[in-house]
Order: C-alpha cells, then sequence, then structure tokens
C-alpha cells in the first residue's frame, strides 16, 4: 500500500504538541522531586526506623513495585472518590517506591564502619545519617537513580487514560481528528526522545553540580 | 528510421511480458485479495455497547459484530475480527491491518478526507446524560461542570462545539474508562451515544442517571480506505440488499431495542 505522508497537519497543532510535552515535563519533574524525597525517607525508615516502621515501608514498597502501574493510577483515580477523596488526574504520586529500593542499595552499600566512626566522632544521627550515609550513597546510585528517572518520565504516557492532559493525550486527541496518526506519533516520539535527552543532560548537571563541584576526588 | 526501431524495441521491451505472462495489467484490489485469500478482516469496537461488546464468554457480539459476521457468510469467506480501541478504528485501517471497519463510525465530513464512506446501515444519538441530582436542562448548564466524552468519536467532534466557554471538558481514551469516571464521581456528566447511556443508567439503578441533552443525532456507515472502490461497491450492494429483505433492521432491532429508521444512501 502506498501511504502519503501529510505533516504539515503536525505543524500547524505543533503548540498543542508541546504544550502537552510540557506538562509531561512538570509531572516527571515534580515525580522525580517528590519520589526522590520518599525514597530517602522511605530508605531511612528501613534501614534505621523501628521494626513496625520497617515492616510498614517494606509493605508499601513491594506493594507498588509488584503491581501494575496502570492498575494503581486507576485505583487512585476512579476508586478513590467513593470513598470521598477526588484527585486530580495530574497527581502523580506513586513513584516513590521505584526510587526507594536504589536508594537503600546504596545505603547498604556504606561500610558498617563509616558509622561506628562518626558514631566514636560524637556525630548525631541525624546528622550521621545526612553526612556519612545517604550523601555518599546517593553519589553511588545516582546512575541508577537517573535511568529510573528517565523511565518515570516516559511512563508517564500511561496517565493520559486517566485524562492528564500530556504529550501522548494530546497526540491522540489530535490524531484522532485529524486522522494523520503516523506523523502525529513519529512527532511524538520525536519530542519524548528530545526530553529524554533533555533529562538526562539535567540529570548530569545536578550530579556535577551537588557530587563534583569544588570538590578534590 | 533508426530511432523509430529503437523507439519500437523499447515498448516492446517493456510491453511483452506483460501481454506474454497473461498478467493482468490493473494492480490487485483490496476485494481481490479479499477473494483471493478468502478472509475478510474486519476492525471492531468491542468496547461500545450495544454496537460491539464481549458477551459472558469474551466472544465478540453487538449489533456491528452480526453485521460482520452476516456479510462475511453472504460474501462466502472467513471472517477475521481485528479489535481495536475507539481511538484505534480509523488507524488499524489506514495502517492496512484490517480490510474494514465496521465499529458504528458515524458520517462526517472530517473522516471522509480519511475514509471512504460505504452507504449508512445504521443511526445513533449523541446525548449527555448524568445523575439525577446533577442539574442540567440546556447547554448553558454545562458551565463550571465537568463532561466526559471519549476520544475519536462522534461525542468529541461535537460536544466541545455545543459546550458553551466555561465548561469542564475531559478526554478519556476508552469509553469504559469514561463510564467509570462518572459512576466514581470524577466528573459530573458524560456524552456517548444514547444506548450506551441507557446501558449504564439500566446497570447502576442506584445512582439515578437521566438523559439530560441530546447532542446530536448522526447515521454510520462501514469505512474502507480511499481508492478500494470495488469492496466499498460490494459492501454497498450488500447493504442494498439487506436493507430490502430485512436483515438490517431485525440485527439493529435486536440489539438496540428500536426500529431502525430509513436509511439514506450517498
Amino acid at each position: 500500500m502506498n501511504y502519503v505522508f501529510q505533516f504539515n497537519v503536525v505543524w500547524d497543532h505543533f503548540p498543542e504538541l508541546l504544550a502537552g510535552a510540557w506538562l509531561t515535563i512538570e509531572l516527571s519533574a515534580t515525580a522525580m522531586a517528590l519520589g526522590l524525597c520518599l525514597a530517602v525517607i522511605c530508605a531511612y525508615g528501613k534501614s534505621a526506623g523501628p521494626p513496625a516502621i520497617r515492616w510498614l515501608v517494606a509493605g508499601y514498597v513491594e506493594l507498588i513495585r509488584n503491581t501494575p502501574f496502570l492498575v494503581q493510577i486507576f485505583i487512585f483515580y476512579f476508586s478513590l472518590p467513593v470513598i470521598g477523596i477526588r484527585l486530580t488526574a495530574n497527581t502523580p504520586a506513586l513513584v516513590g517506591a521505584y526510587a526507594s529500593e536504589i536508594v537503600r542499595a546504596g545505603i547498604d552499600a556504606i561500610p558498617q564502619g563509616q558509622v561506628e566512626a562518626a558514631r566514636a566522632l560524637g556525630l548525631k544521627r541525624l546528622q550521621i545519617f545526612r553526612f556519612i550515609i545517604i550523601f555518599p550513597a546517593l553519589k553511588t546510585v545516582y546512575p541508577a537513580l537517573a535511568s529510573q528517572f528517565i523511565l518515570l518520565m516516559l511512563s508517564s504516557s500511561v496517565v493520559s487514560t486517566i485524562s492528564a492532559v500530556e504529550l501522548t493525550a494530546i497526540t491522540n486527541s489530535l490524531q484522532s481528528t485529524t486522522f494523520r496518526s503516523f506523523e502525529f506519533y513519529f512527532v511524538a516520539t520525536g519530542l519524548y526522545l528530545v526530553m529524554s535527552l533533555g533529562f538526562r543532560a539535567s540529570l548530569s548537571a545536578i550530579y556535577w553540580a551537588v557530587f563534583e563541584r569544588g570538590r578534590t576526588a | 528510421m533508426r530511432m523509430c526501431v529503437r523507439a519500437f524495441a523499447l515498448v516492446m521491451l517493456i510491453a511483452l511480458p506483460a501481454m506474454l505472462g497473461g498478467q493482468p495489467l490493473r494492480a490487485e484490489s483490496t476485494l481481490d485479495k479479499v477473494l483471493k485469500e478468502k478472509k475478510l478482516r474486519v476492525a471492531i469496537d468491542v468496547g461500545n455497547p450495544p454496537f460491539g461488546i464481549l458477551d459472558k464468554d469474551g466472544q465478540p457480539d453487538g449489533s456491528d459484530v452480526a453485521v460482520a459476521r452476516q456479510m462475511a457468510k453472504d460474501m462466502g469467506v472467513e471472517l477475521e475480527f481485528v479489535q481495536v480501541p475507539s481511538t484505534g478504528r480509523i488507524p488499524s485501517l489506514l495502517a492496512g491491518r484490517a480490510d474494514v471497519t465496521i465499529a458504528s463510525i458515524s458520517v462526517t465530513t472530517d473522516r471522509a478526507k480519511a475514509v471512504m464512506y460505504c452507504h449508512p446501515n445504521g443511526a445513533l444519538s449523541i446525548v449527555i446524560f448524568g445523575p439525577k441530582s446533577t442539574a442540567i436542562a440546556a447547554p448553558a448548564d454545562l458551565v463550571g461542570k465537568r463532561i466526559g466524552i471519549t476520544r475519536a468519536t462522534l461525542e468529541e467532534a461535537t460536544v466541545p462545539k455545543m459546550a458553551p466557554q466555561g465548561s469542564n471538558i475531559v478526554w478519556f481514551d476508552e469509553i469504559g474508562a469514561t463510564i467509570q469516571a462518572l459512576l466514581s464521581g470524577q466528573v459530573d456528566a458524560v456524552a456517548m451515544t444514547s444506548f450506551a447511556g441507557k446501558t449504564v443508567a439500566d446497570g447502576n439503578p442506584d445512582k439515578q442517571i437521566e438523559t439530560k441533552l441530546t447532542v446530536t443525532t448522526a447515521f454510520y456507515a462501514p469505512i474502507v480506505r480511499h481508492g478500494d472502490f470495488e469492496l466499498r461497491e460490494w459492501i454497498n450492494t450488500w447493504i442494498f440488499l439487506n436493507t430490502q429483505n430485512g436483515t438490517l433492521a431485525a440485527i439493529y432491532k435486536k440489539y438496540t431495542g428500536i426500529d431502525l429508521p430509513p436509511l439514506p444512501v450517498f
């Protein structure tokens, strides 16, 4: 069969696609920041908290990591309103669990001797966690965290099913009204690629600014 | 003279294989291919009651499905269903995954830019419905309300145009998700076919769901790819005969519960 590509339709709607891409970036950046905070809290709770907290965190992490993302967002979006909680479609809050296992791996990699040394020097518990544990731990697992965050950005396309108007949703709407599906999906793919590379570059820059600037190896 | 001979030789070189080999000079049409392979691939949407649904055994059912079954039977070929969501009804046809889409696609000029319509084989109304407690009596009442619609449907083409400034339209990928959004209270009202609305209302009597507004009434028709005139003509012939003998009316009545209105042709 021969198909005539018509990209001019796509350029007519390019501002809408860019608006969708911007929402994807906003959602992903928010989810990354929240996810990292949640991951650090969970990792702290799991490695240093009392047994009850440990069980709670372990349960949360296993529940989120071992169930499909799509089912989770359906539960959040369609089931919670039944008990009176009406979240908007743009609420991305389920991601902490994925990052928390990575952060915990980094914490496990810190030699116990360092923590004991810090304790011997009279550092307080929170100081130990901040300077001796979490900072080097995050540095160790940073590449794994960064690729987890890129995956997070790509999986944000799933929230289009619950009416968030990010890039995939806009693309779907445009292709369903213009019927130029090949063209729109090609351009959307290109935009996702650009965003991935952009996030990768930003994350590298953050690594440099936080862990390398002004430090001698 | 020499030029003439050369030109003649060139023409013969191109034409001879076709003449000797007995190859047809026109390309094989989709109808040729269907008849040769003895298989008709029909794209259907089984998430759109009562036109396309899955029965309790997980098998496709509904008025579109019944039409497709009868059509393939009368053509004397095997039927292969290509199940697509509402957003995939036109793309799957354009991508060559199906030969024809029979999925209650209402006739619009925008869609005709991408595909060719056969004659209509049914009619539907798009209505806005919601719980009794939600007050909507005129389009102006939509202001400030969240109205759920499904992508790639007639409601997507009509509701945003009739809804006044200030109404909040929420898009979903599948009718199932739109219905779920209404039942869970994520939206105040939804727009879809009157039949789907009735199914939802009957299935959830406790929600007291009622029809608020009729957005539009339209005829729907099977679609084929641009250029597939032979297949389109065969389907039109089939629709003509089955309008005459009452088969289409019987299928429509069985699944929608109402009488098939007189079908126009174009």
